[in-house]
Order: C-alpha cells, then sequence, then structure tokens
C-alpha cells in the first residue's frame, strides 16, 4: 500500500483530478507551411505534431497503389527525448511499429478513401513529450492535421483511454497511471454517429467493468470532440468573417 | 488552473531522469464544515461540527484543530481520545504520514472514517488557493509548513463569518513562530492539552525528545547513532551490516542480529553494544574485532523488579564491562550497533514498577515482553495504576537516559483478571482485536439481505441438492457444507461448497484491508477473535441449514474407486439442507433404518472418503493429528474431559479428507491459470539431521524409525507401539511434529515446482480454499479461481507475484501468531485452573535434557519441565546426566525417556507478570529431590484442609470455543 | 523541403539579384531571415529550445546522464549529437530516408563543438577520472526551408542556454565515491555558452556569395562553406561543400563575411535568451 493512491478517499486521481476530468487540452491547426496540412496537440504533458502530406502520387513502387482506393502511409516516431528515459531510436522499434498501423487502420476507416484511387496519403506524426496517452493524442492530432489539408472523412475520430480504480473507472490516463499496473482501455470513435473504430485493452479487466469503462471512454471522447469541434468553428468562423472584410474590401 | 511539480531522480546507471508530473489545482473543494457560510459543494460530507464546544482555556471560542504532521505521528493516542473532536487533517499531512508510518496512518484513517470524532481531510494541495509552489532555495520541509500555515489562513479566513476559529497544533518552534507573524493562532500539542479540562490527557502526551533529557544530570551514556546517509554509505561498503534485532529471551543484554541475506546470526552484547536498540528494530552493525568476540553467557539475565532506578542508573555502566575470558572455540562473530534504520516499536503491556515516593510523577514502567527494555513515564495516576495492567509506547531514547521515554496509552484493568490477561495475550502476539472500526463496518451488506434476480442469474442454483454440513458442536461460522448423489452412468457426483466470503469482500476496500491484516480468526480457549465482522462470519457468509446462501462449488464427478473423472467449479446458490455434528452424521450413516437422501448423500461420501484416505496413505500422507492433545474445561463440571473422548469419527475424517480434495483441485487450476501469483502453501521436507532426536528416543525402546521418506516414516511410526504403554505411540508421533518444518503460504512464482511440495499430506501441490470465513488466504485463493472461471474481476495486486508474496508473509506471521497466542491462552487457563490448588497427575518423559526434564501429562495434555537443579539456590544437582544413553541418574534410580512419573503440579507465583507452572516430582521418590505427595501431606496435615482441589475454579462456566482442526 | 525546381530564368534572377546585393525576397547579401527563438518548451527534458527561421523549425532536447570518464580525456564531460529527420519535414525522410543528413548535421555540429572553448567542459567533470556529464543534445529537424546547418546550430546554442544540470553531492567513503542529485528542483547549475559556436554557411552564388541562403538560393549554389564562427571571432571548424569548386581568395573572403554575421548572429542570439529569461514569460511553443 505504501506506494501510490491513484485514487484517494476523497476522490482524486494523484494529478488533482476527478475520474472523469480530461487533462488541458490545446491544440493549432496548420503550424507547418511545407506540409499540405498539420496540427499540433497537447493533451496535458503529452504533446504532439502531425503532418499530412499528400494526395500525391505513389512513391517508391507503383506496386503499392491500390486500384480502387487511397494509400493511406502512416509512420508514428517518438523524439528522443520526449521520454522520462532518453530513447535511443525516434522509430523502428516494435512500439513503434505497431502504432504506425494502429493509425493506419484508424484512419482507413475514416478517409474518404474511394474518392482518391491510385494514390497515396502520408500522415506523419511525431511525439514530442510523452506523458500517457501517446496513441490518443496521435489520433486527435492527425484529425485536426487532415482536417487543415482538407481530406475529406466521415467525421472526426477521436481517441481516449480510460480505466478502472477502485470500483470507479476513470478516464484519460497519465503516464503514472498508465504504468500502475492496471488495465487500459484505448479507444478511437467517430463521435457524431457513435461508432468504434478502434479498441485496444492491455492487462486483465473483468467483463463487468468492460462497458461501464467503454461508456466512460465514450463520453470522454465526445468531450475531447466538442472541445476540438468549439475551436475549430471558432477558427473557421473568424476566417470567413475576415474573408468577407477581405472580399467586400 | 495547472501546475506542474518536477522530480529529478537518478537511475542506477547514471541516468538523470527529470520526471514532470501534472497538478491540477481547483477552486472546487468543500471545507467540511457545517458551519460554512460559502457555497462549499459538499456531497453531503461535511463532519466538522456547526458549533463546536471548545473545552481549553486557551481556546474559549468553538474551533477547529489542525495538527501538523509530526503532531500525529507522535501523538495519535491524544488524537484517538474521543474528547478530541473537529479536527481538520490536510491532506499534505495525511500524505506524508502514509509514507512515514502505516501503522499510524491506519489509525488516522479509522479515526476519519469514524462519524462521532468529526475529523476531516481537506485536499489542500489540489486548491488553488492553498497549494504552495516550493520556491528557491526552500527545503521541502519549509514548503510543506508553509502549505499548511496557507491552509491555516485560508480556513480563517474562510470561516471568519462564522464564530470558529481555526487553531494550528504544531510543536516546531519555528513554524509556530511564522505562524504568530502571520496571524494565526497556533500552540503546540503540549500547551493546548494542558488547557482541557479532561486532565487525564496529560498523561497520554508522547514526550518530545529534548524535554526530558534537560532535567537528567546530562551524562551521556550511550554512543551517538550514525545518520541514514552514513548508515547506507556504510553498508554499501561493506563496513556495516544491516539486520533485524532479536534480544535473548533470557538475557535482555544479549542480542542476535539476523542479518539480510547471511544465514549466520551476528551476536551483541551489552548495554553499549546495543546501544539503545530496541527488540525487533532494524539497525546497522558494525563487526567487532576477532579479539572481542564473545558468546551467549549461560546466566540468566532479566532486569530486577525490585531495584530502584537511581540504583540501577548507577550500575548501568557497570553492566557494560565485558570481560572477554571467553574460550576461542567458543567465540561467536560479535558487533555493536551504530545506528537505527528504522524502529519497531509497537504498544507494550506490562505493570508500572511500585515506586517508594509516592507523589512523584517519574516512573518506571516493566513490559511483560522480558525482551523489550523498562521504559521511563510520567504519570499522575500512579496510585491507581499501580495493581493495573498497562499499555505505554516509547516516544524516544536520548543518549543520556538508561531507560527509553514513553508515555501511558491506557489501562487494560487488574493483574489476574481473566479478561484482561486475554488482552494482554492478544497485544503480546499482535492479534489485532480491537471492534471493527466504523469504515470497516461501512462495507457490509446492508440488512435485510436478500438475494437478488441478477444474482440467481450469475450463479448456478444447487438449492434441491441435497446438502448438508458437517462441523464440531456449537459451531456458527460455517464455511464448508457437502453433497454426494449416484449418477445414472454409475459414477458419483461429489460437491463441496464453500461459503462464497470474496462476493462480500471487495478487494482494496477497508473491510478487506481489515481481514487482509488480521490474516486469520484466532481461537482462544473461551474466546474467538473474528477475521471478518460477525455479520459475514455468523450469518451472510455461514452456510447455514434452512436458508439460501452463496457458495463456490468444487463439484466432481468421481468412480466408484474414487478416481476422479472431472472438476467443476462455480459459484451457486445452495440450501443446506442440516446443519449436523460428527456425531449426529455418524449417528445417520450408522442408523440401518435411515434411507432417506441426506443420509444417503453422507453414506456415499464416507464411503468414497475411506478410499480416498487409503490413497493418500498409500502415497506417504503422514498421520499426526492423533498427537493433536487440546485442553478443554467441561461446562458443566470445570473439569479437564479426558483425551481420550476426543476420538475421531469416521465423519471428521470424511469431511477433512473431501476439503484436501477441494484444495488440490482448486491449488491445480489456480497455478494452471496464474503460473506466477497463485497463493499456495507449501510444506517442505525437514533435513534428515533433524528427526535425530527422533530415532534415537525410539532406538532406547527398540524401534527403528526409518525416515528415508514420509510413507517410510508414516509406516514405521504405525509399527512402533509398546502395548503396555499406550502414550509411546503418542509421544512418538508428537516427537515426529517437533521435527517438522512449518507450513507456510508463498506466491508461486517466487519458488521452483519442486519446491511447491506439502510432506505432510504428501502432494505436490497444495492451497487453502476451504476456510474463507477464518483464513484470508483462502480469500485469494477463492478470488483467483473466480477470475480462473470468468466469476470475477482480477486486480492488479492481484496479479503481483510480489504483492502476493508480501501478502503471504503477513499470512504466514499472523499465523504463526494466532498458534502462539492459542497456547498461550490454554497456559492462562491452565494457570488459573491450578492457581488455588496442587495436583499429583501421571506424566511421561518426552525428552531428558542436561539439566532437566521435559514431561507429558496426558490427562490435561500438558507439557512441563522438571528441573533437576534446584534453580533457587544454584546448588549442584544430585542427578548425573548421560548424553549417550539420555538419562539422568540420581543414586540408584534412573530416569529414561518415555519413562512414566508421579508429578506434583503448581503454580510459581514469584514473578506478578510471569505465573509459571511448576512441576516436581513425587515419584519415582528420590530422596533430597522428591517431594511428599499431596495426598501424603493431607493425611499429615489431619483432615483440616482436604479436598481443596475439586471446587472453586477460576474458570468461567463458557463452554470451550469449538476449533476446527484441520490445519494443514 | 519543396521540390522547387528552378528555370533558367529563375536561377539567372537570382544570381543577378545577389549580384546586386539586393536578394530576391529583399535582403542584402549578408542578412538573415526573420527567425524566432524559444527555449523551455520540452518540460521533461534539462534543456530545450526551438527555432524557426523561415520555414526551416528546429526542435532540441537536452538531456543529461552521468556517465564514465573518456581515460583519454579524464578531466571533462562529454556532448553527444543526434539529429533525428522527422518524416514530419519532407515525406522523403521517412523511415530511414533522412539518416544521411541526420549523420550529416551531427558531424558538422560534433567538429564546431570540439573546440576546448565552445563550452566549459571541464565544469561538465564532476570527478576528474572517474565521472562526467555527458550530455545528449537530440535535435529534431521538423521542417526543411533552407539553411539547417545554421538554423540547427542556433538551436542547440539556445537549448544549451537553457540547460540545466542537477547539482551534484559527492561523499567520500573508502569505498569510492557517492554521487547524490539534490532533490530541489531548484538546485542546479547553468552551462556558460558565451564560447558556444553558431554555424554560419555561406553560398557562392556568381561572383558573390550569401548568407542565409533560402531553399531558392541553395538551387543556385555550386559551393558553399560551413563554419562555426563563436562570438568572438573564431573559427571553430570549416568544411567546403557542392559540387563546385572556390578559389583560395573567395574561400577567405567568404571566411571574413562569416565572422562578421557570426559574431553579430551570436550578439544577438544571447541578447535574446537573457531577455527571453529575464522576462520568464510562459512557453508558448507550437500554440503560437
Amino acid at each position: 500500500m505504501a506506494g501510490m493512491e491513484l485514487l484517494s478517499d476523497q476522490g482524486f486521481r494523484m494529478d488533482g483530478r476527478k475520474p472523469n476530468e480530461l487533462r488541458r487540452i490545446r491544440f493549432k491547426k496548420g503550424v507547418f507551411r511545407q506540409a499540405d496540412g498539420s496540427a499540433y496537440l497537447e493533451q496535458g504533458n503529452t504533446k504532439v505534431l502531425a503532418a499530412v502530406y499528400g494526395p500525391h502520387e505513389i512513391r517508391g513502387s507503383r506496386g503499392k497503389a491500390l486500384h480502387d482506393k487511397l494509400l493511406i502511409n502512416c509512420q508514428y516516431s517518438m523524439a528522443t527525448f520526449s521520454t522520462q528515459d532518453r530513447k535511443r531510436r525516434p522509430r523502428g522499434d516494435r512500439k513503434a511499429q505497431e502504432m504506425t498501423s494502429h493509425l493506419k487502420q484508424t484512419f482507413d476507416a475514416v478517409v474518404l478513401t474511394e474518392l482518391y484511387p491510385k494514390v497515396q496519403l502520408d500522415i506523419f506524426v511525431e511525439v514530442l513529450q510523452s506523458d500517457g496517452g501517446n496513441y490518443c493524442a496521435s489520433v486527435n492530432a492527425a484529425t485536426l492535421a487532415l482536417m487543415d489539408a482538407g481530406i475529406p472523412m466521415k467525421d472526426y475520430v477521436i481517441a481516449c483511454s480510460g480505466s478502472h480504480m477502485r470500483d470507479t473507472p476513470i478516464v484519460d490516463m497519465n503516464h503514472l497511471e498508465e504504468s500502475s499496473g492496471g488495465a487500459e482501455v484505448i479507444m478511437a470513435i467517430l463521435p457524431r454517429c457513435d461508432q468504434i473504430v478502434f479498441l485496444e485493452m492491455n492487462s486483465r479487466l473483468h467483463e463487468d467493468h468492460l462497458s461501464g469503462v467503454m461508456d466512460h471512454v465514450m463520453v470522454g471522447c465526445k468531450d475531447i470532440f466538442n472541445i476540438l469541434n468549439q475551436q475549430v468553428q471558432d477558427e473557421l468562423c473568424q476566417k470567413t468573417e475576415l474573408d468577407k472584410i477581405v472580399t467586400t474590401g | 488552473m495547472l501546475t506542474n511539480k518536477v522530480f529529478i531522480k537518478k537511475t542506477k546507471m547514471g541516468g538523470v531522469m527529470k520526471i514532470v508530473r501534472e497538478h491540477y489545482l481547483r477552486d472546487d473543494i468543500n471545507c467540511g464544515s457545517q458551519a460554512c457560510t460559502h457555497n462549499c459543494d459538499s456531497d453531503g460530507k461535511e463532519p466538522l461540527e456547526e458549533i463546536p464546544i471548545s473545552d481549553s482555556k486557551l481556546v474559549m471560542k468553538p474551533h477547529y484543530l489542525v495538527p501538523d504532521t509530526n503532531v500525529v505521528l507522535h501523538q495519535i493516542d491524544i488524537l484517538e481520545d474521543p474528547s478530541i473532536k473537529n479536527v481538520i487533517i490536510l491532506q499534505i499531512v495525511l500524505d506524508e504520514i502514509r509514507h512515514r508510518s502505516a501503522p499510524i496512518y491506519k489509525r488516522v484513517k479509522d479515526i476519519l472514517a469514524s462519524s462521532h470524532k468529526h475529523f476531516y481531510t481537506y485536499c489542500n494541495e489540489f486548491n488553488m488557493h492553498t497549494y504552495a509552489e516550493r520556491q528557491p532555495g526552500e527545503s521541502a520541509n519549509d514548503r510543506n509548513d508553509r502549505a499548511i500555515r496557507k491552509a491555516v489562513a485560508w480556513y480563517a479566513d474562510h470561516l471568519k463569518d462564522t464564530e470558529i476559529e481555526v487553531v494550528l497544533i504544531t510543536n516546531d518552534a519555528g513554524n509556530r513562530k511564522q505562524s504568530v507573524l502571520d496571524g494565526l493562532k497556533a500552540y503546540t500539542i503540549h500547551e493546548y492539552v494542558r488547557s482541557l479540562s479532561n486532565m487525564s490527557l496529560i498523561d497520554r502526551l508522547a514526550n518530545p525528545l529534548n524535554q526530558m533529557n534537560q532535567d537528567n544530570n546530562g551524562k551521556v551514556l550511550f554512543a551517538e547513532h550514525l545518520g541514514l546517509a552514513e548508515i547506507q554509505k556504510g553498508i554499501r561498503a561493506g563496513r556495516f551490516l544491516q539486520g533485524t534485532l532479536l534480544i535473548s529471551r533470557e538475557n535482555y543484554l544479549e542480542a542476535f542480529v539476523s542479518v539480510k541475506d547471511q544465514e549466520k546470526m551476528i551476536f551483541v552484547q551489552g548495554l553499549q553494544n546495543l546501544n539503545r536498540a530496541v527488540n525487533d528494530d532494524n539497525v546497522a552493525l558494525e563487526m567487532l574485532p576477532d579479539s572481542e568476540w564473545s558468546c551467549p553467557s549461560s546466566m540468566v539475565l532479566a532486569e530486577d523488579e525490585g531495584k530502584d532506578e537511581e540504583d540501577e542508573e548507577n550500575r548501568a555502566l557497570n553492566e557494560t564491562v565485558v570481560d572477554n575470558k571467553v574460550p576461542k572455540e567458543l567465540r561467536q562473530p560479535t558487533a555493536r550497533i551504530v545506528g537505527i534504520i528504522k524502529r519497531n516499536w509497537r504498544q507494550y503491556c506490562g505493570i508500572l514498577q511500585p515506586s517508594i515516593i509516592k507523589e512523584r510523577t517519574r516512573h518506571l514502567f516493566i513490559p511483560a515482553e522480558k525482551r523489550i527494555p523498562k521504559i521511563r513515564i510520567e504519570t499522575r495516576q500512579a496510585q491507581t495504576l499501580a495493581s493495573k495492567r498497562i499499555i505505554v509506547a516509547i516516544d524516544s531514547w536520548p543518549r543520556n537516559s538508561r531507560y527509553p521515554l514513553g508515555h501511558f496509552v491506557r489501562c487494560l484493568g487488574e493483574i489476574g483478571d481473566k479478561d484482561t490477561e486475554n488482552e494482554v495475550l492478544l497485544l503480546e502476539h499482535d492479534v489485532p482485536h480491537q471492534n471493527f472500526s466504523e469504515a470497516v463496518l461501512s462495507f457490509l451488506p446492508k440488512m435485510p439481505w436478500t438475494i437478488t434476480e441478477d444474482d440467481v442469474k450469475r450463479r448456478r442454483d444447487l438449492r434441491h441438492l441435497d446438502i448438508c454440513s458437517v462441523d464440531p458442536p456449537g459451531c456458527t461460522d460455517i464455511d464448508d457444507a457437502l453433497h454426494c448423489r449416484e449418477l445414472d452412468n454409475g459414477n458419483y457426483e461429489v460437491g463441496v461448497h464453500i461459503a462464497d466470503v470474496s462476493h462480500f469482500i471487495r478487494p482494496g476496500n477497508a473491510l478487506d484491508q481489515e481481514a487482509a491484516n488480521r490474516g486469520t480468526t484466532v481461537y482462544l480457549t473461551d474466546k474467538r477473535i473474528d477475521m471478518v465482522p460477525d455479520l459475514l462470519s455468523s450469518n451472510l457468509c455461514s452456510l447455514r441449514s434452512k436458508v439460501y446462501r452463496f457458495a463456490f462449488s468444487v463439484l466432481w464427478e468421481i468412480t466408484p474407486t474414487a478416481d476422479i473423472v472431472k472438476t467443476d467449479f462455480t459459484k451457486s446458490i445452495i440450501d443446506s439442507k442440516a446443519s449436523l455434528t460428527y456425531a449426529e452424521a455418524q449417528l445417520k450413516i450408522d442408523d440401518p433404518n435411515a434411507h432417506d437422501n441426506l443420509t444417503k448423500s453422507l453414506r456415499g461420501l464416507n464411503k468414497l472418503a475411506k478410499i480416498l484416505k487409503k490413497k493418500r496413505l498409500d502415497n506417504g500422507a503422514l498421520s499426526l493429528a492423533s498427537t493433536e492433545v487440546r485442553f478443554y474445561v467441561d461446562s458443566e463440571t470445570n473439569d479437564p474431559i479426558d483425551v481420550k473422548t476426543k476420538e475421531l469419527m469416521d465423519t471428521n475424517s470424511m469431511v477433512e479428507e473431501f476439503m484436501l480434495l477441494a484444495n488440490i483441485s482448486v491449488a491445480e487450476k489456480i497455478l494452471y491459470e496464474f503460473p506466477d501469483n497463485a497463493l499456495l502453501r507449501r510444506h517442505p521436507a525437514p533435513p534428515p539431521s533433524n528427526f535425530d532426536p527422533l530415532i534415537k528416543a525410539a532406538q532406547s525402546k527398540g524401534f527403528t524409525i526409518d525416515v528415508s521418506s514420509g510413507k517410510a516414516l508414516a509406516d514405521s511410526l504405525d509399527q512402533a507401539v509398546v502395548p503396555e504403554n499406550p502414550y509411546f505411540n503418542t509421544m512418538l508421533r508428537i516427537m515426529t511434529t517437533r521435527c517438522m518444518m512449518q507450513a507456510v503460504y508463498f506466491s508461486s512464482g517466487m519458488l521452483q515446482p519442486q519446491d511447491y511440495l506439502h510432506y505432510g499430506l504428501a502432494t505436490p501441490i497444495y492451497t487453502h480454499f476451504t476456510s474463507p470465513i477464518r483464513r484470508y488466504s483462502d480469500i485469494i485463493a477463492h478470488r483467483l479461481l473466480a477470475v480462473c472461471i470468468g466469476a470475477d474481476a482480477s486486480y492488479p495486486e492481484l496479479l503481483d507475484k510480489s504483492k502476493i508474496q508480501s501478502l503471504c508473509n503477513n499470512l504466514n506471521f499472523r499465523h504463526k501468531m494466532a498458534q502462539y497466542a492459542g497456547r498461550a491462552s490454554v497456559n492462562l487457563h491452565t494457570h488459573l485452573f491450578f492457581k488455588k490448588r496442587i495436583q499429583d497427575e501421571e506424566g511421561h518423559v518426552l525428552f531428558v535434557r542436561k539439566n532437566a526434564l521435559q514431561v507429558l501429562i496426558p490427562k490435561y495434555g500438558l507439557e512441563g519441565t522438571v528441573f533437576l537443579n534446584d534453580d533457587g539456590q544454584k546448588s549442584s544437582s544430585i542427578f548425573v546426566y548421560d548424553e549417550e544413553n539420555n538419562t539422568q541418574t540420581a543414586g540408584d534410580v534412573t530416569i529414561h525417556v518415555f519413562d512414566p512419573l508421579i508429578v506434583q503440579l503448581s503454580i510459581d507465583r514469584s514473578n506478578v507478570q510471569h505465573m509459571k507452572l511448576s512441576l516436581k516430582l513425587v515419584k519415582p521418590m528420590i530422596p533430597g529431590f522428591s517431594v511428599q505427595s499431596v495426598r501424603e501431606v493431607q493425611a499429615n496435615a489431619t483432615g483440616s484442609q482436604s479436598k481443596t482441589s475439586t471446587t472453586d475454579l477460576p474458570i468461567s462456566g463458557k463452554p470451550p470455543q469449538k476449533k476446527k482442526k484441520r490445519t494443514h | 523541403m519543396t521540390d522547387a525546381e528552378l528555370s533558367e530564368a529563375e536561377k539567372t534572377f537570382i544570381l543577378h539579384s545577389v549580384q546586386d546585393n539586393f536578394r530576391e525576397d529583399g535582403r542584402g547579401n549578408e542578412d538573415f531571415r526573420h527567425m524566432e527563438v524559444e527555449t523551455g518548451l520540452i518540460s521533461n527534458t534539462n534543456g530545450s529550445a526551438r527555432v524557426r527561421l523561415a520555414n526551416t523549425d528546429v526542435l532540441v532536447g537536452v538531456k543529461v546522464q552521468l556517465t564514465a570518464v573518456d581515460p583519454e580525456k579524464p578531466e571533462v564531460g562529454r556532448l553527444d549529437f543526434f539529429i533525428d529527420c522527422s518524416a514530419n519535414a519532407t515525406p522523403a525522410f521517412e523511415g530511414r530516408g533522412g539518416e544521411d543528413l541526420g549523420s550529416e548535421i551531427s558531424a558538422m555540429l560534433t567538429r564546431a563543438y570540439s573546440c576546448p572553448s565552445a563550452v566549459d567542459f571541464h565544469s561538465l567533470c564532476v570527478l576528474p577520472g572517474q565521472q562526467c556529464w555527458l550530455l545528449y543534445v537530440d535535435v529534431l529537424l521538423l521542417e526543411c526551408g533552407g539553411n539547417l546547418f545554421d538554423a540547427v546550430s542556433i538551436a542547440v546554442k539556445a537549448a544549451l542556454f537553457n540547460l540545466k544540470i542537477p547539482n551534484v553531492t559527492m561523499t567520500k567513503d573508502e569505498g569510492g565515491v557517492e554521487l547524490d542529485l539534490s532533490d530541489d528542483p531548484f538546485d542546479f547549475k547553468r552551462l556558460n555558452v558565451a564560447g558556444a559556436p553558431v554555424v554560419v554557411t555561406v553560398n557562392k552564388i556568381g561572383h558573390k556569395h550569401v548568407v542565409d541562403a533560402s531553399e531558392k538560393e541553395e538551387e543556385c549554389t555550386l559551393a558553399r562553406i560551413i563554419l562555426g564562427v563563436t562570438e568572438k571571432g573564431t573559427i571553430t571548424s570549416m568544411r567546403k561543400e557542392g559540387s563546385g569548386s572556390l578559389d583560395s581568395d573567395s574561400i577567405s573572403e567568404m571566411m571574413e563575411s562569416a565572422r562578421k554575421v557570426g559574431m553579430e548572429l551570436n550578439k544577438i542570439l544571447l541578447k535574446a535568451l537573457e531577455e527571453e529569461e529575464k522576462q520568464g514569460a510562459k512557453t508558448v511553443g507550437f500554440l503560437r
């Protein structure tokens, strides 16, 4: 017991959040000029950059091209200084490869790929600082980058993690909570049509608790969606206002 | 609002980890006061009273107290007093306590959960108004003090529209000074307690380290303790060793230290070398040069009870002079203590040393545990406490004090009173026995408890089966029930149904933590200390008849030759048709006219059990159960019941067989599913040398004991029977028991599979599953099994092999202590029984020692020692010890092992705290040693006080607690 | 890196503009473009900085580690440079695509910092002959908009400026020396970076040369020299790059330019960093 109390008797987590509270989210779309779309996103101390290139011609061997739809190419890497212990390699390790394929799977499900046959879209994600929920932040940042690039999608795709502690579901785990040995449920959903496009669970969680945790993660995803959507729309409005001024002179 | 906490840590490889953690600050944290005039979002939690009544002359207005960390740590006895109410425990204080002392943390949590104490935890660290960011140049301690002041200031401001004042209680002078500068009220705990009308609290104040030193003569008696950093450095460099101090029971100035990762024990001798270390402390040692090595002296040295303290103080230095005339070959590695790594002080039972000056307030306290030094305390109630058993806690041990300083905690009652003595024995064996706290009770199911449809859906309904329980008479905590029915294919379906305790005790809550800490139910001769509250142990979990109960069932399909075809585990609902005693069950089986389903079920079970038992014994399982001789008192006559009447019936062994089978089946299942973290029980095979005394003793009667395997041992024990001495075989089995190792719980991931062996039961793997009401190990087994079959959720601690192992360590400790406490309870009752009588009894020599005979008295199941040299006069013995043949000879009488004797039993009450049963030899008659038999004495003193021995017994009329003896 | 394939006419235009000391974006030949520097934005590093020079975006994180000293140089600490070319910058860097460029830059940095006066290497030695600090300087290349080398070197210097090395307490006993880190987050020392070089790349275009070439200008360059220049004007490293050739006269001219620009650059950078430190403003990072 003398270790940590992940959820106190007073109902607070180690960092002062309540079980259903998210970390602070801040983001910016369009941080780079050269990429077709880009976004920077912070979820607490997890900081992620995403860049989108394309759709463009297939790079490398043409054999990879899909005759009826867009080829989505992802790369997940982590800056060598992003973790507590310095990483030796930014990518190519098994964890990064797994993340890469998870991202590809997630965005295959949401981008309207049939609109762009025989070409390729690149989604690159770079984790600058890692404090838990790397996949979630990557997905959320990449969604924003895709929007910035103007790639047609079914919906936002929003990811959030969750777990179960002292009979209470918690959402948006930080690194400390992730490494406590409990179960972790990670979900990516289409928030406006309540569809789950990605689901992963680590460690053991009893079946009875699963739906409770999933419900809370779902709510967490929607909270994130509201935060992102609000700012995206505000920016859009501001931009159209500006455009109006420009066009009307 | 957001801030980051930054830590820097160094890893082993020299890496520097800069750890950054987010820390969210909020403005929605409730103040917890009913008097609050703001809109605090309370969630209904407002434990602090609206108008707390002030009892203090210092703070006349109603007030709340805010103690700092050290006050809570050192003065927990004060805080626990019912008169101290309305206290705010800051989160920062609670966190620090958690890191510094687990037992005190638990006590604080208990107070916090208690509704009439009005204690409240305020999360000051998460409130944006009370969070204190560490400033450059500020130490962590200073920051914490500042945070506490900030919280107090916030409270004062928050409650400024009310009558209530907020008072900081701190013994840190700097902190108090700063508080006054900040315009806050701050007092020391001593100032505050002295201002209360309840004067008895003053005695319970812990002594601050410096206060008492000043009025001492200032003579430094001890070397300084090294600091922790220096100790760690020394340990790394190999200059110091680290270990746990074990003071000798015979001589309080000698001790051994069991050094970490080392088999050899290191010897420490003398007051100076012990350097204020107390038994059980974790200490740092420095080896002495070989020339100063010593060995335990054969002298028995107990602190004198009568001596006046000044006298002793003068003696203090003299005692330390150790002349090294110890012969080289006897010398043992000897060391001195240079520092204390962790104190392991607890509260101690004992009595006050009678003082010559009546009015004085400083007194010495003599602990019941001989290995603990006397403790100096201050009390104004010495008069009333003189004949009482009291509890005292140690606060400190300064360098210039011969004795540690402590404070009075509470009074247990009159010396010699049975309840008091029971309490002492529980405390001394560290058996948690307080009433369950409110926090614990809050996790009990709400009554009336009903079975819901959802429950039924999740469980297999076995209510139609003819299940019954078989237990000793008077048993209220029924763990297990059984059934057996014939299947169409000629096989049997046998079910063992165990109380589903884990359904009611959820992992991690206060109830679970309490049960895990208690580890086991403790059975004393006249009392049972439950592991779980009565509502569960005797009602909801207990598989009583004619009520629906939840069970965890093991179902087997067994062939008529008792081979298992199929094993199935399920959570179930059962309806026990009858709660039988062993005798009732036996009657049913034997009754030729009974043909009801229940009887058939019992007969089936009995038949299969016999086959199972035979298989097990053929496998080499040891049968040592018959050696369990216990002291029982008949409720009507208060006479001990003869041991022979405890003969086991078939039904005893019938139940036992199926419990063993269930335990083994469960062990296999959970190990298969959790190879790393299954909780199992092992009983290591004893090293062959352990059997030497047994072999030697049996040889003297012409028997050969083969110890090459369990099977061989069991067989040779069976053959060693002497018709004219019915106790011979029993005694051999008692000796065999002494050769055995302790059976222990362990986590499967910590050992190799070949070490899982249970020697006594001759099974490669074993666990405890069948008594979850009274053993925590079984609850863990239940949880693991429930996860295996998907009936319940796992949790991180359950899957962590090292956490399971540390749990096992506690359980092993608690079980050992429960056993000792049980034995001590028997001793206590023996003493009470013989308090007013002297009696002659038949006995048998169990062991022949150098200066004594170990004698077994079958009638009482007692074992005692007849000292051969009259220890009072230290005169040389008239006996000659023959080591070769293991005999003692005096004149023409030679005493061998197993010889029958007549001994006289009486109570030696020369020591108030430690009454001893004294045995004196009556027969054979040895002039100058043996005493006259009681009858002869009575015959001589013509008729005056005859027949003193059979009436006026101090033992209460309550029947003894029936303990289920199925411990393997 | 945009795939800027320039036409001959465009190239001629750029050539002429340089000739007239009035470059296509309006700068003179020895002018730098607008540049933003921010430090301390990656909180779990011991020092960090981001530099955005036009479209070139570089993020540097420094992590420190105690390590055994190099037996050949038992009294100094060490720097270790690693450059990761993120695919965010260009899809060409995906996978191992950026490794060649990365090692080229890291070799250049190593050389520039090999000068003993670059930083106080002695202050990085904790215990002579035994333990020293090893500084991992990890550079992440996020966008390439020309003049990479210079931007990287500026970011590295800024990150080293920002670096906070925890103080170490040493306790000696016969078993060796025990090193412990202070638990006080404010108990750290800074590295003096006054002598640290910045890299100035001088591109030969036609008969003239320019500093801080844009991507288009880089297209027109056949030869350039890359120099490490300290605040005092010391040249700590030099390398010629490119397929063209240079005569010795122009090299000395280019060196002079580089020295002049480099000294100024160092001065401005240090001033800006000190200014930022004084203001103690919250980091904005990529959110701006």
